[in-house]
């Protein structure tokens, strides 16, 4: 395949699964998880730094692998709150990417459209790379594209959920009208999730729970791996068109004269 | 009302003014005979719920679920565990800054009647306390007080809680009632949850254990953490004290306070805690004594019709216990406590806590033992500048 990168803010990487490094049952395993998922880019919590006590601290683990970081503002409950969060991430962690995450409800987890838009908004100003975890909603997708992000990331399904791609429908929307990279996060419980997203065009996943809480994380990260790269040929090969009636191989038609 | 309408709640003596009933908001009764006599159809309905609600907890607490479903509620309760929160626990560490108190709860060992030698820490003491604290790793603090007295009144609370919070990313509180105005100056200072438990739901048996006191108030109280999240504050943390009424009217009305809560303030982060009454002074015994065995089937119960809510375990419990539940239903609780005024940077002077603590280990060995289960320990999980922007 030739020059098949995923380019986000000028940054080129070759792995299409990105991923999330909270939720594991320890730093060797998230270690090990990252590495076997081939991913280049992935996102820390700010929340989870901890220059204190090392072994609570997921930052200096994923410094030392040398992967490119996308710091979170998980925890963030509004625009200022997040914007804040992010300016504070790149002074510790020298990232240019910061994925906006504002959750004002901490129990559904769902992103806060309004508050996502205006943080994005900031923060492109103030010249970061910045992959905005939204609602799955086409028009927002837009929105956030007008004001400078680099990607724009909708949910599959609620954070933790293993609900998949149940927001298939506006994804397709999303995608077929977007002009920048669209990253699933949230949701997919299974490489197959990952496979169909990156199918449909999506250009990238993001992986975290489904990997975190498998029986054996890194071969669950490896077979996320696999599958990421199985979807992304199949975009490319081209699927066939879907019918609701089969297809006769001889002619129906086949009789008239002229 | 079904079977149940005869219940104590109902028997309040009109002539306090303080008796107040039962909101229609937290009433259980409705879902008792649910409770009481569900079948083994109704718990596998409740097993499979899509959209949990009061009969779901209400089947999943049933005397047939405790028989014969301990085993697949365990199974769905650590999915959903696991979904949620992940492999981790997230710890915190509670400081008593001060035992003294005006209230006749008859089963706390601060209550007003006990004749012990109180004590309030000083400013100094304070920030001695904390650095100690704070030297073990902690980033989450909980500092309790009794009920507002001339000693440890709301200035005195506020200045603890601004002297935390230059120094831990959370601060919650376990105190007395305040005003929506005084949660804002406090969410100012740095506090970012309150613990507010009712004790017991039902307002006859409120009355008959809560002698004298300004905690007598019952409607007072049962409103006391929407005026928190009211205030700014971003999380409340509920309870009722296991032991003191029927636990399945209590835990049926404790999840339905989470809901109205959750519903009418829907920023509000709402975490709930099960303590079950231990010995303390004055050896009381506890009227509706709950086993080991029936907290576990509502630790279970309460993953699995609220599968995003934090659960909290106290060192109440026992070592074995509280590994047993970790990462199962519970993820989050405490370590290295003290129930006494202080202790952490010196040995408390009184040596009488609060209640008796189960779970005396070292910090190092609790989190070896959760290491031990595939379970991660995570100290620092908010950020101070979140607290700080708002």
């Amino acid at each position: 395949m030739i020059n098949d990168t995923l380019v986000l803010g000028g940054h080129s990487f070759d792995s299409r699964l990105l991923l999330g490094t909270g939720k594991f049952s320890d730093n060797e395993t998230m270690r090990r998880a990252v590495a076997a998922s081939g991913a280049q880019l992935v996102t820390v919590a700010l929340r989870r730094f901890n220059r204190d006590r090392p072994g609570d601290d997921l930052l200096a683990p994923l410094l030392a692998m040398g992967v490119t970081l996308a710091p979170n503002t998980s925890g963030a409950r509004d625009a200022r709150e997040a914007i804040q969060a992010a300016q504070l991430a790149r002074e510790l962690c020298g990232s240019p990417f910061v994925k906006v995450e504002i959750h004002p409800n901490p129990h559904h987890l769902m992103p806060d459209p309004i508050e996502t838009y205006t943080a994005a908004r900031e923060l492109v100003k103030e010249g970061f790379i910045v992959l905005p975890y939204m609602p799955a909603d086409p028009v927002l997708a837009k929105r956030l594209e007008d004001v400078g992000c680099a990607a724009v990331m909708p949910l599959g399904a609620g954070i933790g959920t293993g609900g998949g791609l149940a927001t298939v429908e506006m994804l397709r929307l999303i995608v077929h009208n977007s002009g920048i990279p669209v990253i699933v996060d949230a949701g997919l419980r299974s490489p197959s999730d990952a496979a169909a997203a990156l199918e449909m065009g999506c250009a990238a996943v993001l992986v975290n729970s489904a990997i975190a809480a498998a029986g054996d994380p890194p071969a669950m990260a490896a077979a996320f791996a696999l599958a990421a790269r199985a979807g992304r040929a199949a975009f490319h090969a081209g699927l066939m068109g879907r019918s609701a009636t089969a297809v006769p191989t001889s002619p129906l038609t086949d009789f008239t004269r002229e | 009302m079904p079977e149940n309408a005869a219940h104590s709640a109902d028997q309040a003596t009109p002539a306090d003014d303080r008796a107040a009933s039962m909101p229609d908001w937290v009433d259980p009764r409705p879902w008792l005979p649910m409770a009481r006599h569900a079948t083994a159809d109704d718990v596998e309905r409740a097993l499979c719920a899509v959209s949990p609600d009061e009969n779901t907890l209400a089947a999943l607490l049933s005397p047939v679920a405790a028989a014969s479903f301990m085993e697949p509620m365990a199974r769905k309760a650590q999915m959903l565990t696991r979904e949620h929160f992940g492999r981790t626990i997230g710890l915190y560490v509670p400081l008593y800054l001060s035992d003294y108190c005006c209230n006749g709860c008859v089963y706390c060992g601060f209550a007003a009647d006990r004749h012990q030698q109180r004590r309030c820490l000083t400013p100094e003491e304070i920030r001695a306390e904390l650095a100690a604290i704070e030297r073990e790793g902690f980033e989450e603090i909980l500092l309790l007080t009794g009920e507002r007295m001339p000693q440890a009144d709301f200035a005195y609370l506020r200045e603890a809680v601004a002297e935390a919070a230059r120094r831990f990313h959370l601060v919650t509180v376990e105190v007395f009632p305040m005003s929506t105005d005084e949660y804002r100056q406090l969410a100012a200072a740095g506090c970012t949850g309150v613990s507010i438990y009712q004790e017991t739901y039902d307002p006859a048996r409120y009355l008959e254990l809560h002698r004298w006191g300004p905690k007598r108030d019952y409607a007072n109280r049962l409103a006391t953490p929407g005026r928190a999240l009211a205030g700014g504050l971003r999380s409340a943390g509920l309870g009722a004290l296991l032991g003191l009424n029927d636990p399945q009217f209590e835990m049926l009305a404790l999840y339905r306070h989470a809901r109205h809560l959750q519903r009418t303030c829907w920023q509000a982060g709402v975490a709930l805690a099960f303590p079950r009454i231990r010995p303390q002074a004055g050896n009381w015994q506890p009227p509706n004594p709950v086993s080991e065995r029936a907290l576990l089937q509502i630790l279970l119960a309460f993953r699995i019709v609220c599968p995003d809510m934090p659960l909290t375990l106290s060192t109440r419990e026992r070592p074995g216990f509280r590994d047993g539940v970790a990462g199962l239903a519970v993820n989050k609780m405490s370590i290295g406590s003290r129930t006494t005024v202080g202790g952490y940077a010196q040995n408390a002077v009184n040596e009488i806590g609060q209640f008796v603590i189960s779970d005396d280990r070292e910090i190092a060995a609790f989190l070896a033992a959760l290491s031990g289960k595939g379970l991660q320990p995570v100290f620092k999980n908010s950020e101070s500048v979140y607290r700080n922007a708002s």
